[in-house]
């Protein structure tokens, strides 16, 4: 049995049990339905036309009310699937009646007179409602004054929209820009992806110590391959985890408009997935060996920390690439293992990276893998033995082959 | 054959092995005895590379034993254990891929193995939904998944009730006969006097006895003396009677060098009368045991 034959009978074995848990299970459906609910819902409710039940009391309101449905039908001419808000009109005889009305929450607001807006509280309910009839309003009396409503209509545009078109100087090459915000965005995605599934490496590393089968496996496997096959099937089956829940996201957002997806080049999206799994992996591989330190997973938690910090460092670190592709922190920054990931799809995305650079920053990161591989399973296979107690690195590193 | 020459390892202070060597035969039982902390566990560990050696070589049919050798060889640690949710046929067939059978093989003896011990019912159970003792048995057969050429097991015996002790016993016979080497540790001496051809006794990391338990028991320079004599005919064990351990009513048990003559004994006991029963053994394991670790 060769090497990488070992390391994917433990890989297997690793996705396979673990998906079969009830726990994955849950959790994959809870997330994706959570994900898919959070971005369908608010269209669903937001995207329907509203009936507001107004009440008026004396004159002066219809033409306002007129005005209000005028606008609501403007506003959304041309966008498909959206009716215009109506309004129901109710007529009162007197304020007191009205008000009473508006207290037992049978009409949404009152207008008295044509001048005044009742509501029943001040608060988050009737604000847009109140919105739309001051803008109604204001059309009314804008109308008067200029006796033409069409007239109207660009002065109450040029008050509500901003009138000067805002260009940033990056943004003379718009396209770079859009790059750098998808950048951005696959790195926020990674680092959210190293965070949740950091820790199902570090306690699954301590999960044979912990249930003692690591004698048996390791009198036919090498520390390192049960430890990489270990890591590389969590790793894989958390990839899977979150590549369906991004891809529900993605296909939610696209069907309901909810948010302007930048456009996607394809040449981007193979540097972000590239980084992705760099990134995933050295992390992974990083909290698999803290994990090897621990013999059980309470032990383990305690080591997480350091690693935690490593991550969110290099996330802040994106930041400053961002605004400055080309400074000295950012340029060596791309050639640290643990930085790269964070650094390099960024100034690859801003133009700011070189394709021998990039070369050169994805070999370093493997080879860093390689290596924390190498390192996390002599520390693993050091530490064996004392099963039971929290193992010092020093005596770890001593301890065997 | 499985041999072990000369090795030695310590953790600081305490030398778990001092120039420890023995040898294991294909289609015998070798009971390895030793008190607590002589260094079995360490030496059992030793062959399966999970200790680093300071001296010393292990060698099967005259080779390193390196991955290869050690997908033909069985293992029960000290320390048992195995995924406890993980269903029990695919945890054996996933222990008999990592020795190096194909899917099919490692299923088929898994099913096989399931069927003998009795747990083939258990198959889709995962580990910890079975009793203590059929947990045993899946260790058991997790350590002979490979058909190996070399078992060796750290305490079968140990937890077992009367039951499982005689599957386990069974099972390593059958095993045996079937030309393996079984090397075994274990405390209950006289079930390793029961099973075992070969022993070797561990002390302090060395090893001060070894060989057939015939041999070993034949090369004690004591031997068992069982004597019934007649009313009042205590005179005829003459000088003998320093060498009386037990005695109850006219029975005696004794304790005698190996080089007596009890030519004389033997004769009287013949003539009938004086001497109505006489018993002349070796001394039991437990006994050279002892003896050997004082």
């Amino acid at each position: 049995m060769s090497g990488w034959a070992g390391l994917w009978l433990v890989t297997r074995r690793e996705i396979r049990e673990r998906a079969r848990t009830k726990g994955f299970l849950i959790s994959s459906i809870v997330t994706l339905v959570l994900i898919g609910g959070a971005i369908v819902v608010p269209t669903l409710v937001g995207g329907n036309a509203e009936t507001h039940e107004v009440g008026v009391v004396g004159e002066g309101n219809a033409t306002i009310l007129e005005a209000a449905a005028n606008l609501a039908r403007a506003e959304t001419a041309g966008v498909p699937d959206r009716e215009p808000d109506s309004y129901e009109v109710t007529e009162f005889p007197s304020r007191a009646e009205a008000a009473a009305a508006l207290e037992a929450g049978e009409v949404d607001v009152v207008l008295v007179e044509g001048n005044t807006v009742l509501v029943a509280a001040q608060g988050f309910g009737g604000t847009s409602l109140v919105g739309a009839l001051q803008q109604a309003a204001a059309a009314v009396r804008l109308q008067e004054l200029t006796a033409s409503s069409t007239e109207a209509a660009s002065v109450i545009e040029a008050l509500s929209n901003e009138p000067l078109a805002v260009s940033t100087l990056a943004g003379e090459d718009s396209a770079t820009e859009e790059r750098g915000t998808v950048a951005y965005g696959g790195l926020i995605l990674m680092y959210v992806a190293v965070l949740s599934y950091g820790n199902a490496a570090l306690t699954g590393v301590t999960e044979e110590k912990n249930n003692r089968v690591v004698e048996v496996l390791l009198a036919t496997l090498r520390p390192w391959q049960l430890l990489g096959g270990k890591v590389l099937g969590i790793g894989l089956l958390g990839l899977g985890q979150f590549a369906a829940t991004v891809t529900v996201a993605f296909i939610a957002l696209k069907v309901t408009d909810a948010l302007a997806l930048p456009t996607l080049e394809p040449s981007i999206v193979v540097v972000l997935v590239l980084w992705f799994v760099l990134g995933f992996a050295i992390f992974s591989v990083l909290y698999a060996a803290a994990g090897a330190l621990a013999s059980r997973p309470e032990e383990a938690q305690s080591a997480s920390l350091p690693m935690t910090m490593i991550a969110v460092l290099a996330f802040f670190l994106s930041f400053g690439v961002l605004g400055n592709p080309d400074s000295p922190l950012s340029v060596v920054t791309t050639f640290v293992p643990f930085t790269a990931p964070f650094v390099v799809p960024i100034r690859s995305a801003l133009g700011a990276l070189s394709v021998v650079e990039h070369l050169v920053a994805v070999l370093v990161t493997i080879a860093a893998i390689v290596l924390l591989v190498r390192v996390a399973a002599r520390i693993y296979s050091g530490g064996l033995l004392s099963i039971g107690r929290r193992v010092k690195l020093r005596e770890a590193w001593r301890g065997t082959n | 054959m499985l041999e072990i020459r000369g090795l030695r390892k310590s953790y600081g202070d305490v030398v778990a092995l001092d120039d420890c060597s023995f040898v294991a035969r294909p289609g015998r039982l070798l009971g390895f005895l030793g008190p607590n902390g002589a260094g079995k566990t360490t030496a059992m560990r030793a062959v399966f590379g999970l200790i680093e050696l300071e001296a010393g070589s292990i060698t099967w049919r005259g080779n390193p034993i390196g991955l290869a050798q050690r997908q033909r060889f069985g293992y029960m640690p000290e320390t048992r254990g195995l995924y406890p949710r993980m269903r029990i046929h695919d945890q054996l067939t996933y222990l008999g891929r990592l020795h190096g059978m194909t899917a099919t093989e490692a299923g088929a003896e898994a099913s096989a193995l399931l069927e003998r011990l009795g747990l083939i019912d258990r198959s889709k159970d995962g580990l910890d939904k079975l009793s203590h003792g059929n947990q045993q048995r899946v260790q058991l057969a997790a350590a002979l998944i490979s058909s190996p050429e070399l078992l060796v097991l750290d305490e079968p015996f140990s937890g077992l009730d009367p039951l499982g002790v005689e599957t386990m016993a069974r099972v390593l016979r059958e095993r045996a006969h079937e030309g393996t080497a079984v090397v075994f540790s274990s405390h209950q001496l006289d079930l390793v006097e029961d099973l075992c051809e070969d022993v070797a006794i561990i002390r302090q990391g060395h090893i001060v006895r070894q060989g057939q338990v015939d041999e070993i028991k034949d090369a004690s320079p004591v031997r068992h003396l069982e004597l019934e004599l007649a009313d009042g005919a205590m005179d005829e064990l003459g000088e003998l009677a320093d060498r009386i351990v037990e005695k109850d009513g006219n029975r005696y048990r004794l304790m005698v060098p190996a080089d007596l003559d009890i030519r004389p004994l033997m004769t009287r006991a013949l003539d009938g009368g004086q001497v109505r029963r006489f018993v002349y053994t070796t001394p039991s394991l437990s006994e050279i045991f002892l003896e050997a670790v004082a």
